[in-house]
């Protein structure tokens, strides 16, 4: 039996970022206009606190409120993602705000909330917590899309987006109702157990039908095809340092509560969902990568880049097998999500960088970036080589890791399917390329961008090299995070 | 008592008028109805299956409440994202929303 | 065939009928009425399931709050342009076909494993004590379910913030 405080001091990541938001939410009525600017370092300081209470939780491996809450390294792992994402996404948010809203403390207030969400998300180890964590996800990203109320692509996004994921999650409900109703508990491991001590006897419908269901919600998290619809035009219309991190924070959620519930809840199921995993795979990466050719705007091709994304990083569940790749493929998928996190990042805050100077977001504008900022084009260039999984980058590591593991079990087929999105998506990353650095610019004057911007670029370029040059730490760290 | 398959039944019937509302009507306002149906069909699942299979463990009913504040959480965000492109846009019809390609 | 019985048909038909109105009613406000008219059918399968608590929350929370914020986002939303427009979009009748199709794949599962040829007598465990307060012990004991009472209240706040900031008056 824990007391009160062991019990607060297992907790310390979620209250330390729940207390930051409110701590920032306070200082914002507070502070005045002209000490505004304050707020942004309040809340990477909050991140700063949170990240050290998750590091001193490495080793414990505890579950609280009988079962509720796991506190393991899986879930260590992703509030270490958690923190990293939302402390660089409000770093290159920093000026981003001006003369756009005048509520920009309640931006980083709810921009904590969502890294609060991640964190309870990873450790959530209950069909109670899990929907409740993931709705909390879900509710403040629909109003940080639609957060820009006088810009009208904002509040459309945000009302879309608002009604795909209310609809998707009521859904995930109710296959979470026929799971409890099926073993009778809302706990994941005691689900596991009663539906594998069942098999073979009772319908063998009920939990495939509850497996389809839990595959929208959280194919909607990850932005998995047919679910995806949302993912362009969200985007697209959200403010662009909410769409970078939708498109890591958001996604890595996702993919921690698929695993978390499939792996304790489900695994007697495997050759079921595997087919499904495998389909969703191999029509997220395609769909994503052909539809990407034909975008204009950067915001949408990043889009449908991150939506083929997640479909090879599916395949690193579909290959999961308790026997042969268990630990492997799950250490495979944290390292992706690790690496993509930098690089996707950094991608969008080359975006943020010229959408500052430029205004829009058309990938004509890119046209002679090299001759406006060098740096610029440059760091874009290592981005979208990483995206595309070319050395010496992360990506091209995750992606080797999660071939090994589809190699090893021999489905050759979806490695091939993989390797032939990857030709498909260097054509779209190639035509941002191109005008980049061979056209020329139709405004010649040089692209400033601001230190906070700029220390995202550093870390985010420093850290996609970093995962790829010194990878062996990374695996490791992914390797024994890999346990559930 | 009622056999618990009725409750599944009714509950299975109005999530699929859920699914319908939530694809076929053109009004925002009218999607997010669709939504309450679903959520209350999956209440519905909850509170039968908490009494018929282990009323003393009260899992069930909690869910149910979770769902309640759920509910009440996503008709506050979405009514005000109503409101806000009402005001700039004068209609509440998704169709007519094409500022975003897609 | 009980009392029992024929609540349930009532109020099914409570649910049902109410909910075929709200997926199809042109008018918004009509629609919204007949979605009250399913929660209070909902609440009473509550009733009949012997959650009383949670039937009261439901006519509270959901009719009392829920339907009637969205009565006034109809009201506040509305054109007299869209009485007039039609209710369902261009691809209803595909939408009507991938309902059925979700109805008839459901009621196969349930079959599989709740027969509804069981009979009409259902054979639910005896309920022991006072439930309410079980729920009340089981929501706010930090072993049971305190912890995510917590999280829902950061859930609610959260939302608050969010709906203020985006449904307040522009300032140019």
């Amino acid at each position: 039996m824990l007391i009160a405080s062991q019990i607060l001091g297992l907790i310390a990541p979620q209250w330390i970022l729940l207390v930051a938001a409110m701590l920032v939410l306070a200082l914002d009525l507070t502070l005045g206009e002209e000490r505004e600017g304050w707020l942004p370092y309040i809340a990477l300081l909050g991140l700063g606190a949170a990240l050290v209470a998750s590091l001193s939780l490495w080793n414990r491996q505890v579950a609280l409120f009988e079962g509720l809450f796991l506190i393991d390294r899986f879930a260590v792992f992703f509030q270490i993602i958690a923190v990293l994402a939302t402390g660089l996404v409000i770093l290159a948010s920093i000026g981003y705000f001006e003369g756009k809203t005048p509520y920009k403390g309640q931006f980083y207030a709810l921009l904590l909330v969502t890294a609060l969400a991640i964190t309870l998300l990873a450790s959530a180890a209950d069909l109670v917590m899990v929907f409740i964590s993931i709705e909390v996800l879900s509710v403040t990203s629909y109003t940080l899309t639609g957060y820009l109320i006088a810009d009208r692509k904002s509040t459309e996004a945000g009302l879309k987006f608002f009604l795909y994921g209310a609809a998707a999650s009521a859904i995930m409900l109710y296959g979470m109702t026929l799971l409890y109703g099926a073993t009778g508990s809302t706990n994941l491991a005691e689900i596991g157990r009663t539906l594998s001590l069942a098999s073979g006897e009772g319908s063998r419908w009920l939990p495939i039908a509850a497996i389809v269901m839990l595959l929208v919600g959280f194919g909607f998290k990850v932005s998995a095809a047919p679910f995806h619809q949302w993912a362009p035009d969200v985007y697209e219309g959200a403010p662009t340092p909410f769409a970078a991190f939708l498109s890591v924070g958001s996604k890595a959620a996702g993919f921690a509560i698929l695993l978390r519930v499939f792996l304790t809840a489900l695994p007697d199921f495997r050759v079921d969902w595997f087919a499904l995993v495998t389909t969703l795979s191999i029509a997220t990466m395609t769909l994503g990568n052909l539809i990407a050719i034909f975008q204009e705007n950067i915001k949408r091709m990043l889009a449908y880049s991150s939506i083929a994304q997640a479909g090879y990083i599916l395949i690193g569940l579909a290959c999961w097998d308790p026997q042969a790749t268990g630990r492997e493929s799950i250490s495979a998928i944290l390292f992706y999500l690790l690496a993509y996190l930098f690089t996707n990042l950094g991608a969008f805050t080359v975006v943020i960088a010229v959408e500052r100077a430029v205004g829009t977001n058309e990938i004509s504008d890119y046209a002679g970036l090299i001759r406006r900022n060098p740096w610029l084009a440059a760091a874009l260039f290592v981005f979208f080589l990483s995206l595309v999984g070319i050395p010496p980058t992360g990506v091209f590591v995750g992606k080797l890791l999660i071939f090994a593991a589809a190699v090893r079990l021999e489905y050759y087929a979806l490695v091939i399917v993989a390797l032939i999105n990857g030709v498909i998506s260097l054509y779209y990353y190639y035509g941002v390329l191109r005008r980049v650095f061979f056209l020329a610019p139709r405004d010649e004057a040089p692209i400033a961008v601001s230190t906070p911007l700029r220390v995202v670029l550093a870390v985010t370029l420093i850290m996609t090299l970093g995962t790829a040059i010194f990878a062996q730490p990374f695996i490791r760290l992914a390797l024994t995070s890999a346990v559930l | 008592m009622v056999p618990l398959s009725w409750y599944l039944m009714v509950s299975a019937a109005l999530f699929c008028l859920g699914i319908f509302g939530v694809l076929a009507r053109r009004n925002a306002v009218a999607i997010l109805m669709g939504t309450e149906l679903m959520l209350n069909a999956a209440n519905i699942n909850l509170v039968a299956f908490w009494r018929h299979l282990r009323p003393d463990v009260m899992s069930g009913q909690v869910f149910t409440l979770m769902v309640f504040v759920v509910a009440a959480a996503e008709a506050a965000v979405g009514l005000a994202l109503c409101i806000a492109i009402y005001s700039s846009r004068g209609t509440v019809v998704v169709e007519d929303m094409d500022l975003l390609k897609g | 065939m009980g009392i029992s019985h024929v609540l349930f048909i009532l109020f099914s038909v409570l649910i049902l009928g109410g909910g075929v109105m709200v997926v199809t009613r042109r008018n918004l406000v009509q629609a919204a009425g007949a979605l009250i008219l399913t929660l209070f059918g909902v609440a009473g399968l509550y009733v009949l399931l012997e959650a009383g608590f949670l039937a009261a929350v439901q006519i509270l929370i959901y009719i009392g709050a829920i339907a009637i914020l969205i009565i006034f986002a109809v009201m506040l939303t509305r054109r007299l342009a869209d009485e007039q427009e039609p209710g369902l979009n261009s691809q209803w009748a595909w939408a009507l076909g991938t309902a059925v199709m979700a109805l008839a794949i459901l009621v196969i599962v349930i079959q599989g494993t709740w027969p509804l040829a069981g009979g009409v007598v259902g054979n639910a465990p005896p309920l022991t004590g006072d439930s309410t307060s079980r729920l009340g012990v089981a929501l706010l004991s930090p072993e049971q379910y305190a912890f995510p009472f917590e999280v829902a209240s950061v859930l609610l706040l959260s939302a608050m913030l969010g709906a203020i900031v985006i449904a307040r008056e522009k300032r140019h």
